[in-house]
């Protein structure tokens, strides 16, 4: 059952000794996946065959082990000695397989499954386009997207943005310091929150459905389709309640909490901020302010690219001074994404080098 | 705040009014946006509690939450016990707020003993794992209780963190005091109004909060030894 097409390869990039493995696995008709894997990446692609193909990236010392265990592929990676590898695993599976994946310094990324996913990383982004039934999305320092998914679905992060479009089913969202984007969501269950950041809802609100969006320091906006039923109760203690359409209050308790009532008011809204304001708006009007909101993020990040492009045109003898406006631009994004995951072989590396020169001049 | 209406609510909820008594609320409803929520939040904890599994703790800690909802029941509820006994999920919105964190408590402290005992946790990929906010809210005497948790937590942390890295561990801590902080501002905000359903609500999530997130980084600092 068990079929290596190709052993390792070792190839030379860039002065770096890299290997490259290739497993393929057949496999029957409800099978999953279980996937292992300290630093790099994990990238799962859906495709039309009954088969499993594992494609790893690993150094010199790094090893990927594929198994069949019951009715699941297991994908483990490891070091053949010392501290963990940096492996790059890049693995097809069928379309409806479950998936299993988890990571420490790992960047997740899943797209074209149709089958239940669940993935962890502790310091790494997960980006997932797919997944049906239950879909449980978890990382503490990287940010979170999932889209064209439909079940039950639980995304967090601790200190990133979380961001769900075209995702239907049982919604449940939180993350600490960071954003909640809801787009294009179909749901009668919604729960969303943060300590530290805004919360934008754009989606159904359906008939005895139950939506509750919440954030500390953050705004709230959602979309109230003009034709809804719902009774919505908004609170804040230190912002302001706005709508761009008349609503009709049915009940106030002091002066921050408010409760709204349109048509049968048989759904349920609870919206709440802390320090920020709630605003209620009309779909197109979300939709349109959500695209603002992606354009001025796409020029922000268009004029930081300007500005690192600048530097190429300076007079040499400003060197330093350009450098450190390099370093300054790119520092933080390097040393969040490599510093944790090189932090520990350098350490080895230089405690070996430094004992050894330690021990020659004792010798001597 | 309440009115007749207000401690007859579960009782609704569960069917147990008769048809008069039924339809004189069903009108009191129309009117009344605060009932109207209530039942709402009452069908959603009683949807809730029937939606969990019916395993028990593995540490008894029903007998501490029932001193607890006990201590909080209202006088004039005492002489009625044998129909709060006889109701399952009959409950007055101060002891649903209890019950609520309480469901809260369960979940992290049984991470906690699990952390303790040196067991690997893995993270149950259903959502019924992962709490709700609270909804209900009255006079937040439960808050005390969320602290021991939340210091039995803390506490594991520091003997669990040496198994994650100092990046990850300063990340943490990190959110921890934004929501510690988040914590103070609500607890200030209620000395000066404490009858403020809200704020009581706030603060009850926010506290939630800190207990998930110090349970799933103990779960994952477990999942690492």
């Amino acid at each position: 059952m068990l079929t290596t097409l190709a052993a390792a390869m070792l190839l030379t990039l860039g002065g770096a000794p890299q290997r490259q493995t290739d497993t393929t696995i057949a496999v029957p008709a409800g099978a999953s996946l279980s996937v292992n894997n300290f630093g790099g990446g994990i990238t799962v692609h859906g495709w039309t065959e009954n088969r499993v193909k594992v494609h790893g990236e690993t150094g010199r010392r790094g090893r990927v082990e594929v198994s069949m265990v019951g009715n699941t592929v297991v994908v483990k990676t490891g070091s053949r000695e010392g501290a963990p590898s940096v492996i790059d695993l890049d693995i097809s599976v069928p379309q409806s397989m479950g998936l299993t994946l988890n990571g420490t310094y790992a960047d997740i990324t899943v797209d074209g499954v149709q089958g239940a996913i669940s993935a962890e990383t502790v310091n790494g982004e997960i980006n997932v386009r797919g997944g049906k039934g239950i879909v449980t999305l978890h990382s503490i320092q990287g940010g979170v997207t999932l889209a064209d998914a439909s079940g039950r679905i639980e995304v967090n992060s601790v200190n990133e943005n979380v961001e769900l479009s075209n995702v239907s089913g049982e919604i449940k969202v939180e993350t600490t310091n960071g954003e909640v984007m809801l787009t294009g969501i179909q749901s009668s269950s919604v729960d969303a929150g943060t300590i530290n950041g805004d919360v934008t809802y754009d989606g159904t609100v359906n008939d005895g459905g139950s939506y509750s969006f919440g954030s500390h320091n953050g705004d709230i906006s959602v979309s109230i389709p003009e034709r809804a039923n719902v009774t919505i109760t908004a609170a804040t203690a230190n912002g302001d309640i706005d709508a761009s359409f008349p609503l009709p209050m049915t009940g106030s308790t002091g002066k921050h909490r408010k409760t709204f009532k349109i048509g049968s008011g048989s759904a349920r809204m609870e919206l709440e901020s802390f320090q920020g304001d709630i605003e209620m708006r009309r779909p197109q009007e979300m939709r349109d302010r959500i695209d603002r909101k992606h354009k001025e993020h796409g020029a922000h990040e268009n004029e930081n690219d300007n500005d690192t492009s600048f530097s190429f045109h300076v007079d040499v003898n400003d060197a330093a001074t350009y450098a450190a406006r390099y370093a300054q631009a790119y520092a933080p994004k390097y040393a969040k994404t490599y510093a944790p995951v090189y932090a520990r072989s350098y350490a080895r590396a230089y405690s070996r080098a430094y004992r050894g020169a330690h021990a020659d001049t004792t010798t001597h | 705040m309440n009115d007749k209406w207000t401690n007859r609510l579960s009782e609704y909820v569960d069917g147990e009014l008769d048809s008069a008594e039924t339809a004189a609320l069903e009108a009191h409803l129309e009117t009344c946006g605060r009932c109207y929520a209530t039942v709402g939040e009452l069908r959603l904890v009683v949807a809730r509690a029937k939606s969990l599994p019916d395993t028990p703790p593995a540490n008894d800690l029903w007998a501490g939450i029932a001193n607890e909802i006990r201590r909080e029941r209202l006088p004039d509820l005492r002489d009625r016990r044998d129909r709060l006994v006889r109701r399952r999920f009959s409950l007055t919105v101060g002891q649903l707020l209890a019950a609520s964190i309480a469901l809260m408590l369960v979940s992290g402290g049984g991470a906690w003993l699990a952390v303790r005992s040196g067991r690997s946790i893995t993270p149950a990929p259903s959502v019924a794992a992962f709490t709700g906010r609270p909804r209900i809210t009255e006079v937040a005497t439960w808050s005390g209780r969320t602290d021991a948790a939340i210091a039995d937590l803390q506490a594991a942390l520091t003997q669990n963190e040496s198994r994650l890295d100092t990046g990850t561990v300063r990340i943490v801590r990190q959110n921890l005091a934004l929501i510690d902080r988040a914590i103070a501002e609500a607890r200030i905000a209620l000395q000066k109004d404490p009858g403020n359903a809200y704020l009581n609500l706030h603060l009850a999530d926010t506290m939630r909060r800190k207990v998930e997130l110090l349970r799933r980084v103990n779960d994952m600092a477990a999942a690492r030894s």
